[in-house]
């Protein structure tokens, strides 16, 4: 049923693309000639907020499935941060999904907005940076930005993350200077199905099997079909380099990464490695006994699979998977024994044990400025507000009285945010409020982050959980490549990664027999690995020095 | 002298097209929006295909972009899937070809010789429905029926011919007979369409003489509908050929998952994934033109042979 829905899904996606194209062509161009009428050359400054009329930018970014309103001028930060800037946004919203073919376009039609919001812009900076599309902030910071410059003085590490090679920055991150905000996404298990078939949580990865094999053939969700998918996940490698797929998640018990990771101070790529062989038997094992569904091909489809009782296990973050998991079945039904517990990363048959999905101080969501742009003087103070003590409160929680209360001299979410009317869950009600404090250019609020997790109905923070099974050693930076290294990899990864996409595929679901693994070692080999692994090295080196 | 009675001669022609554009002026008239769409839709966009020999960067635009010469065809030339891309591309099309070209002639010679008018249309109409549901619902239709929980399987478990239920689609080598055999159900009926017009300007008189001389119905298929039908035949096999290199990529993208990239990934879905989806557009550029230059060259080989062998072609 629900392979329909996702098969079905990518046939209607791809050609609503198709079709709005020429939509989203015109829309950009109708929108950036708008702008330059409604220009006005005034500086913003708080004390003339009130008099002169407000600067317009306006800013690409993705609406937000989970948000309800049509655009985040609806939002109460934003109304209050026109007030405080008198800068005005005009948001150019795209629709959430595809949005990377999106953003492609964007850059592509040579026609930019202001600025651009991405999430992926770790990867992507460096490389329009180069080509001229978009402008070197870092003199402007110096010049103009004085709580930015303070926070990158302070955190040189974040520096180091958004600087380019060649020493421009050209992005606004997200920041997260408290470490225990680096871990994000976590192994997540029904708890009620555990306790209903007498289980305890697994520990291993033989656990694991033990456990969803249960999961199937005990008929855990007690309709007498073996309907369960015992793990669920977006693919096998999907998002933040391959790590939160199912695969992802099993390859740090096997010692590798679903990517590019480092072992003592060399870049490796963990689907060219001996031990690649063993997750993909394990992967094999699981798919062969119908334990595992990588069908969902994107979160709306996995949220079903959960949704209807279907699902055992997964892979996902606090709010936005386990809260509003949690949140969706008890609006369903109030009696509900629905419950997901976090688990801890499993332990692989040679002793490995390490969480892999964290991230960076600084995030790949943020913001770049067209180098197009007439005033990147208000952009940049604009932008220098997020990281204002004003601005990071607005950010992290909304307007005073609506998104939160100060109590004892801290802000506190009101209960229209942890306890909405609806039964939404709060991870979508703080998005009426702000964009939220994990992906705007802000300064992540670690109070906020923990009181989200409390809303959510975690009892124990998970992030205090998984902190100790992560290992920067072997996370691979977020690297900045040169054009010369860029042009050696891009052509590469380009056959290498889709090679790797289809042969992993093959072997976990057996077309590809693994007795063929050293022919397909040989293969990434022809493939010119080494020459991007040398490239590799070649930037983490850099990125170590700085 | 030779000159001056070519200038007059020159002077009489460009006087005589200049009274018949005058006469037919609103005709012509008629003609510029036709021009006009051509000169902007299909003419002005090929000096985009220059991008092909240069480093594309849409911020200093095409003229401001470096050249690279041949750097873009040989990436792909030495590229780990030109081989499988060049083969499944050729294979799918011949498949196709080798299908459903035979597939209508037949169905049309078929419903010719049918006598009862109301099963004709029938069967007719049937055939030709499928052509007019649009591609996304005919691959909701293949993924529903090809699923584990789709019809196919489910018959064929209750049969006994398979002990499980079978995702085709994710399996490569069922990708060829599923894309090929779709696209036969999808447009056999409207393919005959054009045969039976062609049938239907074949004079009775002659199978009536036929007749006379003893001809039973095969005889009559061979020596006289067969030949009638013949170049009609030739100039569709023609342009056929013409657009070999195609290959229906639209429902190819639509189909295919990592699983099957191995059958089923063609040139022009790596130029989407590679151009569009990654925003190589020289690369992509590069390919296509290559795609472009392969199908020119055989539409323009098939008419060579057809006009040797059939003295009837297209130009």
């Amino acid at each position: 049923m629900n392979l329909k829905i996702r098969r079905t899904f990518k046939c209607v996606s791809t050609v609503v693309v198709a079709a709005m194209v020429p939509a989203f062509l015109l829309g950009a161009c109708s929108g950036s000639s708008g702008n330059a009428i409604g220009t006005s050359s005034t500086s913003p400054t708080s004390a003339d907020a009130s008099v002169s009329k407000p600067t317009e930018l306006s800013l690409w970014i993705p609406l937000t499935a989970d948000f309800k309103g049509k655009n985040y001028n609806e939002k109460p930060s934003f109304q209050k941060m026109e007030k405080e800037t008198n800068v005005h946004i005009n948001f150019e919203h795209v629709s959430d999904a595809d949005v990377e073919n999106l953003f492609n376009l964007l850059m592509a039609s040579g026609d930019l907005p202001d600025m651009i919001y991405y999430y992926n812009w770790d990867a992507q900076a460096t490389k329009y940076g180069n080509s001229g599309a978009l402008l070197p902030l870092e003199d402007l910071i110096r010049e103009k930005a004085p709580n930015l410059e303070r926070v990158l003085n302070e955190n040189p590490e974040i520096r180091g993350q958004i600087t380019s090679p060649e020493g421009h920055i050209y992005y606004i991150p997200n920041m997260a200077l408290d470490s225990t905000l680096l871990v994000q996404m976590f192994p997540q298990v029904r708890q009620d199905w555990l306790d209903k078939l007498g289980l305890e949580a697994p520990k291993t990865t033989d656990d694991w099997y033990t456990v969803l094999k249960a999961f199937r053939e005990k008929d855990a969700n007690g309709n007498g079909k073996a309907d369960e998918s015992p793990f669920v996940s977006i693919g096998l490698d999907s998002g933040m380099n391959g790590a939160s797929g199912a695969a992802g998640l099993f390859a740090p018990a096997f010692g590798i990464e679903f990517g590019f990771f480092v072992e003592d101070g060399k870049v490796k790529y963990g689907p060219y490695d001996p031990r690649f062989k063993d997750l993909m038997a394990f992967m094999h094992k699981l798919d062969a006994e119908n334990l595992l569904d990588t069908s969902p091909k994107d979160f709306a489809a996995l949220r079903e699979k959960v949704l209807s009782g279907q699902a055992g296990a997964w892979f996902g973050w606090a709010g936005s998977y386990m809260g509003t998991f949690t949140a969706l079945m008890k609006e369903k039904d109030a009696a509900t024994s629905f419950e997901v517990s976090p688990v801890l990363p499993p332990v692989g048959p040679n002793g490995d044990q390490r969480h892999t999905s964290h991230r960076w101080p600084a995030s790949s969501f943020g913001i770049a400025v067209s180098s197009k742009t007439d005033k990147p003087e208000e952009i940049i103070k604009w932008l220098d507000y997020q990281f204002s003590e004003e601005g990071v409160i607005l950010n992290n929680f909304g307007v005073e009285g609506e998104g939160y209360t100060m109590q004892d001299g801290k802000p506190v979410y009101t209960d229209k945010i942890v306890k909405p009317a609806d039964g939404s869950p709060p991870s979508v009600a703080i998005l009426s409020q702000t964009i939220g404090g994990g992906a705007w250019p802000t300064i992540t609020n670690v109070d906020g982050a923990l009181q989200m997790n409390a809303a959510n109905g975690q009892a124990t923070s998970p992030t205090a959980q998984f902190a100790s099974y992560i290992d920067l050693k072997k996370k691979l930076p977020p690297l900045q490549f040169t054009k010369e290294e860029t042009d050696i990899i891009a052509p590469i990864m380009a056959d290498l990664s889709s090679f790797i996409k289809e042969a992993s595929t093959n072997f976990v679901n057996g077309q590809l027999p693994l007795d063929n693994f050293d022919k397909y070692l040989k293969n990434v080999e022809k493939m010119k690995l080494s020459v991007v692994l040398e490239q590799y090295q070649k930037a983490y080196d850099r990125f170590i020095q700085q | 002298m030779n000159s001056v009675a070519g200038e007059k001669q020159a002077d009489r022609s460009f006087f005589r097209i200049w009274k018949q554009v005058r006469t037919n002026r609103y005709l012509y008239l008629m003609l510029i929006p036709v021009v006009g769409y051509f000169l902007i839709f299909n003419y002005k966009p090929m000096y985009g295909a220059i991008i092909a020999f240069k480093d594309f960067n849409p911020y200093a635009g095409i003229n401001g972009s470096d050249w690279v010469g041949l750097k873009h065809f040989r990436q792909f030339f030495e590229s780990f899937y030109f081989g499988r891309l060049l083969r499944n591309t050729i294979l799918l099309s011949v498949y196709s070809l080798a299908v459903i070209f035979p597939a209508s002639i037949i169905l049309a010679l078929l419903l010719n010789e049918v006598r009862n008018k109301w099963f004709k249309s029938v069967v007719q109409t049937l055939s030709y429905l499928p052509y007019f549901i649009s591609l996304i619902v005919i691959c909701g239709m293949i993924v529903n029926f090809s699923g584990p929980d789709g019809m196919v399987s489910k018959l064929l478990v209750s049969l006994g011919v398979i002990d499980a239920p079978v995702d085709f689609l994710s399996l490569s080598s069922w990708y060829r007979t599923i894309h090929v055999g779709s696209s036969l159900w999808q447009y056999v009926g409207w393919n005959s369409i054009i045969y039976l017009a062609a049938l239907s300007g074949i004079s009775p008189s002659l199978y009536e003489a036929a007749v006379m001389d003893g001809a039973n119905r095969w005889r009559q298929l061979i020596h006289i509908t067969l030949p009638g039908i013949k170049n009609t035949i030739v100039i569709l096999l023609i342009l056929n050929i013409g657009s070999l290199m195609d290959s229906n990529w639209e429902k190819i993208l639509l189909l295919y998952s990592p699983s099957t990239y191995e059958t089923a990934d063609v040139i022009s879905t790596y130029v989407y994934r590679r151009g569009v989806q990654e925003a190589n557009y020289s690369f992509s550029a590069a390919i296509g033109l290559f795609n472009s230059i392969i199908n020119f060259s055989l539409l323009v080989a098939a008419n060579f042979w057809s006009r040797r062998l059939t003295s009837n072609s297209l130009w």
